[in-house]
């Protein structure tokens, strides 16, 4: 183990341990929200089963503007908010709120665009068999479209990895903030190197995972 | 129509417009319980739009639809989903869920009915049977041929002993050897289970080989309706001896 990553492990520790409070709750976001707003924007599109131009037209307009806004301004833009909601608009807490946002936005288009994929013949015998708007979504599209949902949720979460290195503007921490901090700004070079190469095995890991799970539970 | 005849699928005045388009013009046509019901006509007449208003997959602008007397025009969707699960459906593209084994797919159908929990596997595996794919429960769609796919879909159909089975080009994807095969399926779902059947198709063979009566589609109108007797289901002899007989027949024929 070199010298300097036993000299700072606790502080390694600690953001590590930030990261994944950060990208654990935009996942949570991404999976409770972000899905079923996905599946709304799905259902809610011309010749769907709710079909309603309204609600499209909103949260299709909504997820555009979150996704337009470079990341490091929707997390200023979101301070007052933030701050009604956690109390405060400093620390990893706090950090998770535009974290969640943008997780809610990126992983909806994604589930969105899967659904989109299962055949629309699908969706017309299980309504032929008299299938409930919810049993269309959890017996039919879901399980038709799980090994999309998968891949999406993989892409959404390297992202979220991506977005919560730079939540050190408003001291979210995380294994980001500390290479900049103690790697980039203390000229520790090697420290850097270091955090990056994590980040690259965190990446390597999730992204192996997701699409081996992707495959053994495809059956098209 | 003939006394004692009990009308099974009743359409009243149906029109279907789609954008400026009238597809189906003010249709009225009642399917008798127990036949075979044919409809035919070229391509973009208005024959699978017809089909599916008797399940209201289409909505009629103006007309009723009346299956085994409910009519399911002014039937609330709670109604409406409760009455489809005894219209069955089968497709041309088979619509089969991929990442569905065989057993789930067929098992989704009684799910979506609330049949009886602890009757489901044994309704499932008879079912099955009945198609003749009770080996095949553990696999999925895509290790099937177009023919067992079909027959899957099938089994998914009847699986809540609908009253009406309703065929949208059951065969038009498939060869003849197979589309005789599925023909045959069909028929003892009409002799065994004394399902109503109603088959879209714009193949005349298949038409002619089972249906009782036959209404010829033209331009969302009905053209004619004809009672024919079913002449029975071609034996196909697909061997690549018999293939190469019937070409060079044909090629004789060019010669001469």
């Amino acid at each position: 183990m070199p010298e300097i990553l036993v000299q700072y492990r606790m502080e390694i520790w600690q953001s590590i341990g930030q990261t994944f409070i950060m990208v654990g709750m935009s996942i949570l976001a991404a999976i409770i929200i972000g899905l079923p707003v996905g599946t709304l924007l799905f259902l809610s599109r011309k010749g769907k089963m709710l079909e309603n131009p309204i609600v499209f037209s909103t949260l299709n307009l909504l997820v555009n503007i979150i996704r337009s806004f470079p990341f490091l301004l929707l997390v200023v833009f979101l301070i007052p908010f933030t701050r009604i909601i956690i109390g405060t608009a400093i620390g990893t807490a706090a950090a998770t709120v535009p974290l969640s946002i943008i997780a809610i936005a990126h992983y909806s288009r994604l589930v969105e665009q899967s659904l989109l994929e299962v055949p629309k013949g699908v969706i017309e015998a299980a309504i032929s068999m008299g299938a409930s708007v919810r049993e269309v979504i959890f017996k039919f599209l879901y399980v038709e479209a799980r090994s999309g949902l998968v891949l999406g949720l993989t892409t959404s979460i390297i992202s979220f990895i991506s977005y919560s290195t730079i939540m050190g503007v408003v001291g979210g921490g995380g294994i980001g903030d500390f290479a900049i901090r103690y790697g980039y700004q203390q000229f520790k070079t090697d420290l850097m190197i270091y955090m990056i190469i994590i980040m690259v095995i965190l990446v390597q890991a999730i992204q192996f995972t997701g699409t081996a799970i992707a495959k053994v539970i495809d059956k098209r | 129509m003939v006394k004692g005849v009990f009308v099974m699928i009743q359409l009243r005045n149906v029109s279907k417009r789609f954008a400026h388009d009238e597809v189906i013009k003010s249709i009225s046509l009642a399917i008798h319980k127990g036949e075979i019901f044919g409809i035919i006509g070229a391509s973009g007449a208005g024959k699978s739009t017809l089909l599916r208003l008797m399940n209201l997959l289409e909505v009629p602008e103006t007309g009723d639809v009346e299956v085994d007397g409910r009519k399911l025009t002014s039937l609330s969707y709670k109604k409406l989903r409760q009455a489809r699960q005894s219209i069955g459906m089968i497709f041309q593209h088979f619509n089969l869920v991929a990442n569905k084994t065989v057993y789930d797919n067929v098992l989704v159908s009684l799910e979506l009915a609330n049949y009886p929990r602890k009757d489901r596997r044994n309704r499932v595996i008879e079912c099955l049977q009945f198609v003749g794919l009770n080996s095949y429960m553990e696999k999925y769609p895509s290790q099937l041929s177009g023919g067992q796919k079909q027959r899957v879909a099938i089994a998914r159909a009847i699986a809540n002993n609908p009253q009406v089975l309703l065929c949208d080009e059951p065969t038009s994807s498939l060869d003849p050897k197979t589309t005789a095969e599925i023909l045959h399926v069909l028929g003892d779902v009409n002799k065994r289970l004394g399902v109503t059947i109603v088959i879209v198709s714009h193949e005349m063979e298949v038409i002619k080989s089972i249906c009782n009566r036959v209404t010829v589609i033209e331009d969302g109108e009905i053209y004619e309706t004809v009672a024919i007797e079913p002449k029975g289901i071609q034996q196909i002899n697909n061997t690549s001896k018999r293939l190469v007989e019937q070409l060079k027949k044909d090629g004789e024929f060019d010669h001469a």
